[in-house]
């Protein structure tokens, strides 16, 4: 084989792709939109999810001063008559 | 440069980009309507160190590449599951043809590319190695070692 069979062989297979070009399409620079529109489009839903985030995300209630705080069964404590335990009982009306 | 030098050229064109595509028909139109727009917006822009038509097909060269990485990429952090495998159906040549077409995919890239240019689109070799941005002698060599493996491979099947 030669060059110039070479070079039909390579002809014949031009002739066969020449048949089935795809007829000139003028460019569709809308493309570039579309391709933008998709861009901005995922930013802002996105940005979406984010802002809705840190919306939905419940908060931590304020932490209160250790000094202020009181043990939730501090009410145990509070026993019945403590009361008198806290005074000194009234003993001279019983000497005379 | 005017949509009607692209339309000229676009027969050229788009044979060049299926053989820059492997021979993927919607790829190749993909790659083609890619470089139209980039020259048409200005991004690429023609400075008249060699022809049209040479300057052409290394933009498309280029631009094919750019997207065979791209895809490369995406294939590789897509699952499998994920991906979408889209059956093309087979494009019939003729038996002489098909034997070439086989020929040439036995060829190291650029040689092939060096042959495409050269024997189906009818460029010079220094022209060729414009469009594939390598020097001269890389270009000849290329051109002389896969001429010789390709008519070893078709001597007699032809």
């Amino acid at each position: 084989m030669n060059d110039d069979q070479l070079r039909d062989a390579f002809a014949e297979l031009r002739r066969a792709d020449a048949a089935r070009v795809p007829a000139y399409v003028a460019p569709a620079l809308s493309r570039r939109v579309g391709r933008l529109r998709v861009g901005s489009t995922l930013a802002f839903a996105a940005l979406l999810l984010i802002v809705l985030a840190v919306v939905m995300i419940p908060r931590r209630p304020p932490q209160p001063s250790i000094s202020a705080w009181r043990a939730p069964t501090d009410f145990l404590l509070q026993t019945p008559g403590r009361e008198l335990l806290n005074s000194v009982p009234d003993l001279k009306g019983t000497r005379q | 440069m005017e949509q009607a030098e692209l339309e000229q050229l676009h027969p050229a064109s788009y044979a060049w980009s299926l053989s820059c595509c492997r021979r993927d028909r919607d790829e190749a139109e993909e790659v083609l309507q890619d470089v139209y727009v980039k020259i048409l917006e200005g991004k690429a822009r023609f400075d008249g160190r060699s022809s049209l038509k040479t300057w052409l097909f290394a933009v498309i060269r280029r631009t094919a590449a750019a997207r065979a990485r791209r895809r490369m990429v995406r294939d590789l952090l897509l699952a499998k599951w994920a991906r979408q495998e889209v059956e093309v159906a087979p494009v019939e040549y003729s038996e002489s043809a098909e034997i070439l077409l086989s020929a040439l995919k036995k060829l190291a890239r650029r040689q092939r590319e060096v042959l495409e240019l050269v024997f189906y689109h009818d460029m010079t070799i220094e022209d060729a190695a414009l469009a594939l941005n390598v020097s001269l002698g890389t270009a000849r060599v290329h051109y002389a070692r896969g001429k010789k493996q390709l008519l070893a491979q078709l001597n007699g099947k032809l």
